[in-house]
C-alpha cells in the first residue's frame, strides 16, 4: 500500500513540475515574441498616438480605413525617404549580395581543391584559413584602416597615367569610403569561417560522379562547375545563409569604413538615428526605420528556418 | 618503337599534371590572396602597430611594450573595460546557458508546440546587434513609450527609472544579451540531445534512473561537447561585445561603461592614438585565444563511449 501511494504521488510531482516547465516556456514566448511584434504594430501609430497609449493597437488594426492607415503611410515614407532608409536598404543589399557572391564563388573553388586534391602545402594552407577563425576582427580592423589608405595611394600611382592616357582626366582610387573597399574586407572575412565548413562538406561528398565525368573527358572545370557545385548545393545554401544574416547585420567595420551617409548600410543607418537626439523622441519613424531593418532577416529566417537550423545541428554535431 | 610507345603516355600524364596543377593554383590562389592580404597581413601588422606610438598621420615611434604597460597600469580605462567584458560575459552567459539548456530539454519530452518554440525562440537571434540595442532603447525608455517603466508604473511605482544611463546599463544589458541569444543555444543543445539514442533512456528506465538521474548520467554526459562549443561561443562574443554598448552610449561610451572593443576604437578614431588602441585589440586577440583554449581545457573530460 505504502510504495503504491508513493509512487501516485510522484506521478503526480512530475505532472506538476511538467505543467510548470510548460508554462516557463509559453512566459518565455511571450518575452520573445511581444517585443517584436509590439515593433511591427507600433509602426502603424503616430508618435502622438504612441505617446497617448503606448500598447494599444494601432487604428488601421482596429478599423480599418485611408484616415487610420494615414499613421503608417506617414512613418514609413519618413523613414524611406526623408531619413534615406531606402538608400541604406538597397546599399545593404549590394553590398551583402556582391559579397556574399564572391564568397561563395571564392570559399567553395577554395574548400573544394582543400577537400579532394593532395598537393605540397596543402595541411599549410588549410591550417592558415583554420587560424582566422581566431582571428577577432577588431584585430585587423586598425591596420587594416592604415593598409587601405597605402594600396589607395598606391593604386592611384599604377592607374592614374593609363587613365590620363586614356582622356579619363584624374584618377584617385580610395578604398576608404566605398562599398568596393567594404566587399573586399567581407570577403576576406568571411572566407576563414566558409572554406572551413566546406572543405568538411566537399569531403563529404562521393567521388564517383568526378570520377565518372573525368573519365568522360570532362575537364576539371566542367567537373567543379556542372557535378561539384550542383552536388554541394546543401552545404554550399546553409553556408550563405550564415554569411547573409552575419554581413546583413554587421556593424563595426561599417562604422570604421564608410563614413559618407549615402554609402551607409542599414545597421549603420539605423544606428546614427538611434543616436542622434533630434529623432530620439520621433518614435514613430524609430519604429517603422526598426522594422526595415528587422524585416529582411526575419523573412529569410521564416523561409529557410529548416536549413538555417539544419546548419546548427550539424555544426554541433560535428563538434 | 617500343621507346615511342612508353614515352607518349607519360608525355600525357605530365601533361594531365601540368594542368591539374594549374587547376589547383588557379583555385586556391585568389581565395588565399584575398584572405592573406586582407586579414593574414594586417593580424600580424597589428602587432607591429602595438609597439609603436603613432598618431596616423607622422612617423610612428618604436616603444617596445610600452602600450602593453600603460593599459595594464593601475588607473588606466583598460582595466574596467576588461572587467565590463568579463561581467557581459558571465551574467547574461551563465543565465543565457541554464535558460537554453531548460528549454531544450523541456522541448525534448515532446511537448505539444514543439516546433512553435523551436522557431520562435531563434528569431532574436537574426535581428543586428544594432536593431536589437534600438529596440531595448525603446524598451527601456523613460518616457511613456517605455514597456517596462509602464509595468512598473501600473505597479505602483511614480518615478520611471534610466535603464540605460551609464551607471545602469551594464545590468541592462543583461535581459537583453539572454533574450538575443538564448534561441541559438537552445537550438544547438536540442540537437545534441537529439543525437543521443532513445535506447539508452529506456536502459536506465528499466534500472529505475529518475529523470533527474537520467538527465545527469546520459542527457549531460553525452552532449559534453556541444556545451563545450557552447561555452566557447558565449566567451569569445562576451569578449568582443561592441554593438548595444556603442549604440546605447551614443557613441561615446564612459569609462564606467566601455568594453575592450568600444575603448580601442574611441582610442584610435576619436583620439588618434593607433599604438594605445591598437595594444588593446591585441589583448583582445589574446584573451580570445586563451579562453578557447581554457574553455576546451577546463571542459574536457573523459569522453564518454557507451
Amino acid at each position: 500500500m505504502a510504495p503504491k501511494t508513493r509512487s501516485a504521488s510522484r506521478d503526480a510531482g512530475s505532472r506538476v513540475a511538467g505543467a510548470l516547465r510548460y508554462i516557463a516556456l509559453l512566459v518565455y514566448l511571450a518575452a520573445v515574441v511581444f517585443p517584436m511584434c509590439w515593433v511591427f504594430y507600433t509602426s502603424a501609430k503616430s508618435t502622438r498616438q504612441i505617446y497617448a497609449s503606448p500598447f494599444g493597437l494601432p487604428g488601421v488594426l482596429t478599423s480599418p480605413s485611408r484616415t487610420s492607415a494615414q499613421p503608417l503611410i506617414e512613418n514609413y515614407a519618413k523613414a524611406w525617404v526623408g531619413s534615406h532608409f531606402s538608400r541604406y536598404f538597397l546599399n545593404s543589399a549590394f553590398v551583402v549580395s556582391v559579397s556574399l557572391a564572391l564568397i561563395l564563388l571564392l570559399g567553395s573553388m577554395a574548400a573544394y581543391v582543400l577537400a579532394r586534391f593532395e598537393f605540397r602545402g596543402r595541411k599549410t594552407i588549410f591550417m592558415l584559413f583554420v587560424c582566422g577563425l581566431l582571428i577577432p576582427m577588431q584585430l585587423v580592423l586598425i591596420p587594416l584602416f592604415f593598409q587601405f589608405s597605402d594600396m589607395g595611394e598606391w593604386l592611384t600611382r599604377l592607374l592614374a597615367p593609363s587613365a590620363r592616357a586614356l582622356g579619363l582626366g584624374e584618377l584617385t582610387v580610395s578604398l576608404h569610403d566605398s562599398h568596393f573597399g567594404l566587399i573586399l574586407i567581407y570577403v576576406a572575412f568571411s572566407l576563414a569561417f566558409t572554406v572551413f565548413t566546406l572543405t568538411a562538406f566537399f569531403r563529404t561528398l562521393p567521388g564517383e560522379l568526378r570520377e565518372a565525368a573525368l573519365m568522360d573527358g570532362a575537364g576539371e572545370y566542367r567537373v567543379f562547375f556542372s557535378v561539384m557545385m550542383p552536388l554541394g548545393k546543401p552545404g554550399i545554401v546553409t553556408i550563405a545563409i550564415f554569411n547573409f544574416l552575419g554581413l546583413w547585420n554587421e556593424y563595426l567595420f561599417g562604422l570604421v569604413f564608410l563614413s559618407t551617409d549615402r554609402l551607409k548600410t542599414l545597421p549603420l543607418g539605423l544606428a546614427s538615428i538611434s543616436m542622434q537626439a533630434q529623432y530620439k523622441s520621433d518614435f514613430g519613424l524609430l519604429f517603422a526605420a526598426l522594422v526595415i531593418a528587422m524585416a529582411p532577416t526575419i523573412m529569410v529566417y521564416i523561409i529557410l528556418q529548416e536549413k538555417l537550423t539544419r546548419g546548427i545541428t550539424l555544426g554541433a554535431l560535428k563538434g | 618503337m617500343s621507346g615511342s610507345a612508353g614515352a607518349s603516355p607519360s608525355r600525357g600524364r605530365r601533361r594531365r599534371d601540368a594542368g591539374r596543377r594549374l587547376f589547383i593554383a588557379t583555385f586556391i590562389g585568389p581565395p588565399l590572396l584575398l584572405y592573406a592580404v586582407f586579414v593574414l597581413l594586417p593580424a600580424v601588422n597589428a602587432f607591429r602597430y602595438s609597439l609603436t606610438r603613432w598618431d596616423g598621420l607622422g612617423e610612428p615611434a618604436w616603444v617596445g611594450l610600452g602600450n602593453f604597460g600603460a593599459i595594464l597600469a593601475s588607473g588606466s580605462e583598460f582595466l574596467p573595460a576588461i572587467r565590463h567584458n568579463l561581467f557581459l560575459t558571465f551574467v547574461p552567459g551563465v543565465i543565457t546557458l541554464s535558460l537554453a539548456l531548460f528549454f531544450a530539454y523541456t522541448i525534448h519530452q515532446r511537448v505539444a508546440g514543439a516546433r512553435l518554440f523551436r522557431v520562435a525562440f531563434f528569431f532574436p537571434n537574426v535581428i543586428s546587434g544594432v536593431a536589437v540595442a534600438l529596440l531595448w532603447i525603446l524598451i527601456y525608455s523613460t518616457t511613456d513609450v517605455g514597456m517596462l517603466n509602464n509595468l512598473l508604473k501600473a505597479m505602483g511605482r511614480h518615478e520611471p527609472i534610466a535603464f540605460t544611463e551609464s551607471g545602469n546599463l551594464l545590468w541592462a544589458i543583461v535581459p537583453m544579451s539572454v533574450w538575443s541569444a538564448t534561441g541559438f543555444f537552445m537550438i544547438l543543445f536540442l540537437a545534441a540531445m537529439e543525437n543521443i539514442p532513445e535506447t539508452y533512456y529506456e536502459a536506465a528506465r528499466l534500472d529505475g534512473a529518475s529523470a533527474a538521474g537520467q538527465f545527469r548520467h546520459i542527457t549531460l554526459p553525452l552532449m559534453w561537447d556541444v556545451l563545450t562549443t557552447g561555452v566557447v561561443f558565449l566567451v569569445v562574443g562576451g569578449l568582443k561585445f561592441f554593438d548595444a554598448i556603442y549604440v546605447m552610449e551614443n557613441g561615446r561610451p564612459s569609462k564606467a561603461t566601455h568594453t575592450m572593443s568600444t575603448l580601442l576604437y574611441s582610442k584610435v578614431f576619436q583620439e588618434y592614438n593607433i599604438g594605445y588602441g591598437t595594444a588593446i585589440s591585441v589583448m583582445l586577440f589574446l584573451l580570445v585565444l586563451g579562453a578557447t583554449f581554457l574553455s576546451l581545457r577546463l571542459m574536457r573530460r573523459e569522453r564518454l563511449e557507451y
